[in-house]
Order: structure tokens, then sequence, then C-alpha cells
């Protein structure tokens, strides 16, 4: 029976599990961490990984699903915004990796960080388009606070949450489509 | 050929879950808490409560350490104030209940009633607000112990928030420094406001609202009470916050008063909802 199962869906069944796995981290120890009172954004992170392993595709999925369940975490904010953030964030680093971005040892912190920023700039800017202008209450001081130190949290958790997340992408051999090794450019 | 096909089906894939997202946010927007989505989001919520709850159980060790050693300077201060601020309360106390007990007999005396003794359910903090724009906590009551929306939510005997939504086994509490939290507040002689949240870590702000009477002449320090008005939420006499700044607004004969909040509701793990509804 369980033969029966393929590898492909056994490493999406993995990823899904990561990501629930990562939520509830997320929603209990991750908001306990914080810093000048801003705490990690680990689902971010887990989207940015997502892209920088599997590329632009695997990157939009996960990021769609990842925001989708956190945003039934969230209250103030409707559903669909975070899902919506996640996958252009995820897939726009997809996209970088597999035509521009070069395998470096820093790539995976910096990515992190740069992609963070972009996640929470996106995610005020969508959301106060879409009518959510309670995200601006804290003022321009807050939101660069955010910023910055979800942004960096995210560069110093990075290279594990990499690490995690292509174990689990990459764990059987049939998990290549969806965790599969990034394609370089050749000349 | 292979190459297009691949990028056409990646861009197909984006554009689809892109307009997915779009049209989930719209439809939540637009059914204002009430739809679908809503009743999705309780109940995947309220699924993951007993989880949540032994996650945070087993973590909270891990982040109490962690946040210690990231704050041990300002801890050890937060220590030293709080002593001397449970020197002070202790000598004030006796002084409080007796005016506490002379103001209830002239209440009486006027045929007002004191509304004391509201009963309260204890609840413990399972989530401490995911989202650093979202300022909420979530605690492990809901309906199924009575506790509804609307429901002032203390701490130590504080306001700190209100309930904003109830599923049966978990409920959601936003603080008193979210933006969309508003309460009316009673200032010196006899005037009466609105306190807003401005967001995480910043202080309330305080709307007069405009009398005939003279503007409040209020002194940094000083502790700001629910109204408890006929048209407000919440009993009288609430504590809110302290007085920390006090601002002459230009054209204005109302100052704006900023606010601090008296606890800081990140720090707690238990809380108590008041079983209370507006009369």
């Amino acid at each position: 029976m369980v033969a029966a199962v393929s590898p492909v869906f056994r490493a999406r069944l993995r990823i899904g599990l990561l990501i629930v796995f990562t939520a509830l981290v997320e929603t209990t120890l991750g908001s306990d961490l914080r810093v000048a009172q801003v705490a990690p954004d680990l689902m971010v992170l887990l989207v940015i990984c997502a892209g920088l392993t599997g590329g632009t595709e695997s990157g939009a999925w996960v990021g769609f699903w990842t925001g989708l369940l956190y945003d039934m975490f969230l209250t103030g904010t409707p559903v669909g915004l975070s899902a919506l953030t996640y996958c252009m964030v995820g897939s726009a680093i997809g996209a970088l990796r597999t035509t521009f971005l070069q395998e470096r040892r820093a790539l995976l912190p910096i990515a992190a960080f740069v992609g963070t920023l972009a996640a929470v700039l996106l995610f005020v800017a969508a959301g106060t388009i879409l009518g959510q202008s309670q995200l601006l209450g804290g003022g321009r001081s807050w939101i660069i606070r955010v910023m910055i130190v979800e942004s960096l949290w995210n560069a110093v958790l990075a290279l594990p949450a990499g690490y995690i997340y292509a174990r689990v992408a990459r764990g059987s051999a049939g998990a290549e489509r969806v965790g599969a090794p990034i394609p370089t450019r050749t000349a | 050929m292979a190459v297009y096909r691949r990028s056409t089906r990646t861009r197909n894939v984006i554009a689809v879950l892109v307009l997915a997202a779009l049209t989930l946010v719209t439809i939540d927007a637009r059914s204002q808490g009430v739809g679908v989505l809503s009743d999705a989001r309780s109940k995947i919520s309220d699924a993951f409560a007993p989880l949540q709850r032994a996650t945070h159980a087993a973590l909270r060790p891990i982040g109490n350490f962690l946040t210690g050693a990231l704050d041990y300077g300002s801890l050890k201060k937060e220590n030293e104030d709080l002593r001397r601020q449970l020197a002070q309360a202790q000598a004030s106390q006796a002084q409080a209940l007796a005016q506490q007990q002379e103001s209830d007999q002239i209440l009486r005396n006027a045929g007002l009633t004191v509304p004391s003794g509201v009963p309260g359910v204890a609840a413990r903090i399972i989530d401490v607000g995911p989202s650093n724009f979202d300022n909420t906590v979530t605690i492990d009551r809901g309906t199924s112990s009575g506790v509804a929306a609307g429901q002032p939510v203390e701490a130590a005997g504080v306001l700190v928030g209100t309930v904003r939504s109830a599923q049966p086994h978990v409920a959601t509490v936003e603080l008193v420094t979210d933006p969309s939290f508003d309460i009316g507040v009673a200032l010196a002689g006899g005037n009466t406001g609105s306190a807003s949240g401005t967001g995480r870590a910043l202080p309330l702000r305080i709307r007069v609202i405009s009398t005939n009477l003279k503007p409040p002449q209020q002194k940094v320090g000083d502790v700001i009470v629910t109204s408890g008005l006929d048209t407000e939420r919440y009993p009288r006499g609430i504590p809110v916050g302290r007085v920390t700044k006090i601002l002459d607004v230009p054209g204005a004969i109302e100052p704006e008063i900023e606010l601090a909040p008296l606890v800081d509701p990140l720090q707690l793990s238990a809380l108590e909802v008041l079983l209370w509804s507006p009369p």
C-alpha cells in the first residue's frame, strides 16, 4: 500500500507537513522571539527556501499554500492576503534563482534578507490597496522596523531552514519535480 | 520549444494562484466576518487549538530562555522597577480601598448602581499574535466557556483588550494597542475622551470630546479609567493606562493625551475575560 504512493506525492506530503509544522512553530515559539517587539516570520523563510530549492513554480505553490494556512491564524487581515504575498515572493525568488542568481555560500542568507524585505513591503502595499489601511496604523517607522528585524531574523535562520527544506523536498528519488535540482544556465 | 512550454505553464500557474488569492481577499473583505471563509478560519483555528496548546507548552521554555537572553539588560531594570512599583502599590492600596468605599456609598445614596462583581473567566494565552501587523492574542477559552465577541479582557485588573471573535474552544483578543481599538475613557473635570491604539509598543492616544466643560487638567502619571457611559461597551472604572505625554494641538482647545498601557500582555500567560455585556 505504501509502495503504491508515488515518491512525488510523498515529497509533497512531507512539504505539506513541514508547512503545518512551521505554522505551529511560528504561532507558538516564533511569536515569543521578539526583538524590538518584532517577531520573525518563519513562514516567508520557508517560501524563500522553496523558491531557491525548487524554482519558480515550486515557490509559487508553496507560497500560496503557506500563505493560505498562515491567513487562517490572522484575524486582522482578509484570507488570501498572505497567500497573494507569499505566492509572488516565492515565484520571484524562484525565477531569479533559475535565471540570474548563481550558487554561492551567502546566497541563502542574502536571498532570505532581501526576500523578507520585499515580502513585508508587498504585504503592506497590497493590503493597503485592498482596503486594509490599519496596516499603516503603526506609522512608517514601525514598518521599517518590522522589515529590518524580520529580515535579519530570517537571514540568521536561513542556513538551517534551507538545509531542512532541502532534506524534506529531496528526500526521495521521485521528489525531483517538487524539489528538483536547481537548473543552471549553460553557455 | 520545450523551454517555451515550461515557461508558459509556469506563467499560467502563477497567474491562476494570484487570481485565486485576489478572489479570496475580495470575498473575505466583502463578507465582513460572516461567510464561508470566516467559518473556515474559525474551524481551522479551533481545530489547531489543541496542537497549538501542546506546542506552546513544549516550546515556551525555549522561547522564554531565548527572550530572556535577548532582553537580559532590560529585564533586570524592569524587575527593579516592578519591585519599586509593588511597594508603592501596597502603600496606596489601603487608601484606595477607603476611597472606593466612600465613592460607592455616594453612588448608592444618589440611587446609581455600581457595576461591581462582574464574573470573569480565566484564560491562558496560547498564541501571541503571529503577525507583526496584528495586535492580537489567542486564548484557550471560547463560546463553550461563555466568552463572546465584544467582552472586555483584563490582566491583573487592568484592561488589555476586547474579544474580537470567539470559537467554541478558543477566542481572539484584540489588544488595546491595535489601531482599530477604540474605547471611551473618563478624564479630569468630568470630561470624557476616546482612547485609540496606534500600534504594538506604541502609546494609546486620547481624543478629548468637546463639551462646554473646562478642558481636562491631566498630569503626567495619572491613571485613566474607562468611562462606562450608557453607549460604552465596558463597565466603568477599569484602568486603561497611565498618562505619559500631554500635547497641545494647534487650533484646538482640548489637548491630545498619550497613554502607556499599564501592563504588557505579551509578557503575560494568563488573562481574564469579563462576562459582561452592555446594559
